[in-house]
């Protein structure tokens, strides 16, 4: 079933010299089936020069833009390219490729446009300090209120999305912060969103984009654009 | 009303304004299409001072009591409108960098590939 359908993992990867080797790495002996492209995000360390050693499918952007840019850049090569379902992972390696099988099959079975997959579901792994789940929480239910759609883990940046949605992400998608907004777009598109539970590892090496110092700034610039994503769509729905 | 020295100031301070505009839209320091803002809000000003009556009128139109703070009060929507533009200026071009970066780096991994196929040719044709 799998077989027949173009499969692509969006990997963003700024500044992940210390990571990108194993994922990338792991990928390409164990899931050879998958294709997938990194998007090296203007990285500063020696990410660039790893991948052109290694032969690594790349994209090099020449400015950083922020992994909301970086991600779209992967759905607007997963466009170009004709796929038919993007996978995005972190370049971290706290996604387990090995669940996506698992969860292509659930999209199909469910006939899903989006499949997030979901740390909070089973509760298993690596579950994120207690501040950083009231957020989540928070606008988990921010995202329940403006759409509709419950989802547990509404920052998990390990989502699959079919054609439709690569279209749709290629010409529209948040530049910061892009995955609590990411999914209100999708809701009133009248995507199909499901989550399925995985398990995360704690990142190994880099730094996680969001900082304590940010996590202010954060909530408050997710929760607007939501916000702001809900109204826009809301007035032109009326149509 | 608005003291005659104050309108002579204003109106030359409104002439100075037009001067700048002009010699940088000459010098094509400002496209035009950014400066068409300014050049109505100077307008405006213009027609403000030449007319001290209708500024009046629509300062009390509007329930302030005090000629000069109307005309402060107006100043100030301009420039708020004006950095608005501004703002939305700065946004769209962001969004045309953004498309304009991530084409670069699609065009720039094709041309890698065809190097390395171009180079592995060369090689093919030399055996």
């Amino acid at each position: 079933m799998n077989a027949s359908k173009k499969i692509l993992i969006i990997i963003p990867a700024y500044n992940e010299a210390d990571n990108i080797e194993k994922v990338v790495g792991n990928l390409i002996s164990n899931f050879p089936q998958y294709d997938y492209i990194i998007v090296n995000d203007g990285s500063t360390d020696r990410t660039k020069q790893i991948c052109s050693e290694r032969g690594y499918a790349v994209l090099h952007l020449p400015i950083n833009m922020g992994i909301g840019g970086a991600v779209q850049t992967g759905y607007r090569y997963a466009r170009d390219n004709g796929y038919d379902i993007a996978v995005q992972i972190d370049g971290d390696g706290q996604h387990d490729v090995g669940f996506l099988e698992n969860m292509i099959r659930y999209m199909e079975e469910e006939e899903a446009d989006c499949v997030i997959g979901s740390r909070f579901v089973k509760k298993e792994g690596f579950q994120s300090s207690g501040l950083r789940r009231i957020g989540i929480r928070f606008l988990s239910i921010m995202g329940w209120l403006l759409t509709g759609v419950r989802l547990k883990d509404i920052t998990s940046g390990y989502r699959l999305v079919n054609r439709r949605f690569i279209r749709i992400f290629a010409e529209d998608y948040p530049a910061d912060y892009p995955e609590p907004e990411a999914m209100v777009i999708t809701a009133v598109h009248g995507g199909k969103i499901r989550e399925y539970p995985v398990v995360m590892r704690e990142r190994e090496g880099g730094i996680s984009s969001i900082t304590l110092k940010k996590s202010v700034y954060y909530m408050v610039k997710v929760t607007i654009a939501m916000l702001i994503r809900r109204l826009s769509f809301g007035v032109r729905r009326q149509k | 009303m608005i003291p005659h020295t104050l309108r002579v100031t204003l109106l030359l301070a409104v002439i100075c304004y037009f001067i700048i505009i002009f010699y940088y839209l000459k010098r094509r320091m400002l496209e035009l299409k950014y400066t068409l803002i300014w050049l109505v809000a100077g307008v405006v000003m213009g027609i403000m001072i030449y007319f001290p009556e209708l500024t009046v009128r629509f300062v009390h139109l509007i329930g302030m009591q005090d000629n000069m703070n109307g005309l402060y009060i107006m100043c100030l929507a301009f420039i708020m409108m004006i950095l608005m533009t501004l703002t939305s200026i700065a946004s769209r071009q962001q969004m045309k960098i953004r498309v304009l970066i991530q084409e670069i780096s699609m065009l720039e991994k094709r041309i890698r590939e065809l190097e390395v196929d171009t180079k592995e040719g060369k090689e093919f044709r030399k055996d």
